[in-house]
């Protein structure tokens, strides 16, 4: 028991202190009074102590839980397997950028398009109302030009980002993978496509936001900045930037809210949701069942650069 | 209540001395034409000005107070020659809800009062009107007949006694012209400002308040039957609605264009007048004044654009292609989902 000990001895030399103290600065006290103020202020002494002794046994067992929690994820990560890192930090910086950008475009554009929703006057309002929305819409905007430029950098300066533009390039295969995928759906063949690091499925959903990005930025700086596009350009050039923010607007939610959120959130496989956007890890089963080709691809490099680390 | 009660006694007591209605209204007539019957009895006014007093016998003739005598409404007038000067008159005297005069029942007085000219008279402006200012003083009619101040073709006269500049411009404006013309269906002040319940522009209960004004507009011009009759299209209404415009003043914004903002207010002409603010000459300026720095751009195709319409050229086609892309896209998504879901049924059910 050394916490015991410790404060035994300090009450002790507490004691001993505040004796000396007392009789240094009031030696003619008299005695029963001396005694009765000693006896206060070793109270205080040893209340501001045991509390002090609380705190730190407090931190004592934060510490303790904070070491028996990472020594249960490290036994939960031993019993998944390995894990891979799907998304890399940078990667995973542009999707949320991307994500909040669109939830706020979403939230306050649509209500303009669709303005006899019953939601949409509470969208509105709940901004402070369309003097705010709007300048809310132009802030979202700027965040989706922001991730445009941050991935266009992205792609073009890092190894992780050439790499992954050249996958998402579509080819032959993907027509082949959307067949086979079609074929498995209907039971035709037991064999799932073997998806590489990106899957049709994902391919569309990357050259989607190519596609909506281009056409929403390029239209809506139409729309911002519409008298000065109105100087070299006619007015319909920004009535039809206007219906094509409008629609493209619609088809980029609908793909979002049907396509995407099936694909990551309400597939039975996934649903509610994974973390994958916020750790960027996918365990080695999911690595097995979702990007076969890819597993396959790292297991062989792995077996070239050191064939004795492969039996692993 | 006190002075309603002693008017009441002494109408009472007249009832009691004449067995008709007829003989003391006669009476009550020629004492007053006594004096005020001659042409010449003028009044002349502290500030130099004239007042003519003349009366005759067939000043309410013909009016729907005919069979009233001065006293029923000049009921502070008791001896002759008057002591006090009359007062003006007070209308709500009669003219209230429950009356027993047989004076029409409505709430227009109390909507007077709310009103932006009740308002006026009640903070001290003595140059606000009361009712007889609109409606007449003697000559007062129905709205329904042309001779009454306040009916149809007469009103804006009436209002721009003292709204005299504004009168000058709705005169020249389309819809003064309309008037002018004699077509009925044309507003005149009262058609979008209101009768009794005028409201300041800047009172959110006007119907001319910056969100309301569309609304007013389109009680006409959202009207197909109206508007084919004089070759206005009646779309221009849905295609405000649906621009920005017109769903950010239906949100509530203040600044936002709204009709007036564009076509002006009293000033409104059609856009072949080269004094039109929407004509494509002046659109630069009527623009500018939201867009600093708007050239002649803004008028190089149509305002009220509609997407839907083939004559719509390129924004048609935009929208068209969106239209189908949006179809075609989702339907091949859908279907690539429900095949999914179906393929996890199968296998659920252990089918291969």
């Amino acid at each position: 028991m050394p916490e015991k000990d410790r404060k035994e001895t300090g009450t002790e030399t507490v004691r001993e202190e505040v004796e000396a103290a007392v009789a240094e600065n009031l030696p003619e006290l008299p005695p029963e009074q001396a005694e009765a103020l000693k006896e206060k202020i070793r109270r205080r002494v040893q209340a501001e102590m045991e509390k002090e002794l609380r705190v730190r046994a407090a931190e004592g067992r934060k510490e303790a839980a904070r070491i028996a929690r990472e020594e249960r994820l490290k036994e939960k990560q031993e019993e998944k397997g390995e894990t891979f890192l799907r998304f890399n930090r940078n990667f995973r910086f542009q999707h949320m950028v991307l994500f909040s950008s669109v939830i706020l475009l979403v939230i306050t554009g649509m209500p303009l398009k669709f303005p006899n929703f019953i939601l949409s006057r509470f969208f509105i309002n709940f901004w402070g109302g369309i003097g705010n929305s709007t300048v809310v819409h132009r802030i979202g905007a700027g965040m989706l030009i922001y991730f445009m430029v941050h991935h266009f950098v992205y792609t073009v300066l890092t190894r992780d980002g050439r790499r992954d533009f050249l996958l998402m390039l579509p080819g032959l295969q993907d027509a082949r993978d959307i067949v086979q995928n079609i074929r498995h759906f209907l039971g035709k063949t037991p064999e799932k496509p073997h998806f590489g690091r990106f899957s049709y499925i994902e391919k569309f959903d990357y050259w989607a936001v190519y596609w909506g990005c281009v056409i929403m930025i390029g239209s809506g700086l139409f729309l911002w900045f519409e008298t000065d596009v109105m100087r070299f350009l006619p007015k319909y050039a920004v009535d039809m930037a206007h219906e094509m923010h409008s629609d493209e607007a619609l088809l980029a939610t609908l793909a979002i809210v049907i396509w995407h959120f099936y694909n990551v959130h309400f597939n039975p496989d996934r649903f509610p949701g994974t973390l994958l956007w916020w750790h960027g890890q996918l365990t080695e089963h999911e690595m097995k069942e979702e990007h076969p080709r890819e597993y396959e691809e790292i297991m062989a490099r792995r077996a070239k650069e050191s064939p004795e680390g492969a039996e692993r | 209540m006190r002075k309603f009660v002693f008017a009441a006694l002494i109408v009472g007591c007249a009832f009691l001395a004449f067995p008709g209605r007829d003989a003391p209204a006669a009476i009550s007539l020629e004492k007053c034409t006594l004096c005020h019957g001659k042409p010449e009895f003028r009044k002349l006014l502290v500030n130099g000005a004239i007042r003519d007093v003349f009366v005759t016998q067939d000043s309410l003739k013909g009016s729907v107070h005919e069979k009233k005598v001065c006293t029923d409404c000049h009921f502070d007038v008791s001896e002759i020659p008057h002591r006090v000067q009359p007062k003006r008159v007070t209308c709500t005297h009669c003219h209230f809800k429950g009356n027993k005069e047989g004076a029409p029942q409505s709430d227009n007085v109390l909507a007077y009062f709310e009103s932006v000219h009740g308002k006026a008279i009640a903070a001290g402006n003595s140059k606000a009107p009361l009712c007889q200012d609109c409606h007449g003083d003697h000559q007062i009619f129905k709205v329904k007949n042309p001779e009454s101040k306040v009916s149809k073709f007469k009103v804006a006269e009436t209002c721009g006694r003292c709204h005299m500049e504004i009168y000058a411009k709705y005169k020249t404006s389309i819809h003064g012209v309309a008037v002018g013309k004699g077509i009925p269906e044309a507003p005149s002040c009262t058609g979008c400002h209101g009768e009794h319940r005028i409201y300041a522009h800047t009172d959110p209960k006007s119907t001319v308040y910056s969100t309301s004004v569309s609304a007013q507009c389109s009680k006409c011009h959202a009207s197909v039957v109206i508007m084919s009759k004089f070759g206005i299209e009646a779309e221009q209404v849905a295609t405000y609605n649906e621009s920005f415009h017109g769903v950010a003043s239906k949100f509530g914004s203040r600044t936002v264009a709204n009709c007036s903002s564009c076509h002006g207010v009293h000033d409104i002409r059609p856009p072949e007048d080269p004094l039109s603010t929407v004509n494509p000459k002046n659109i630069p300026a009527t623009c500018g004044k939201c867009h600093p720095g708007a050239t002649a751009n803004f008028a190089v195709g149509k305002i009220h654009v509609d997407s839907k319409k083939k004559e719509s050229g390129i924004i048609y086609w935009t929208a068209t292609f969106f239209k189908y892309l949006t179809i075609g896209t989702m339907l091949a998504l859908i279907v690539h989902i429900f095949l999914d879901m179906y393929g996890r049924t199968r296998r659920l059910r252990g089918e291969q």
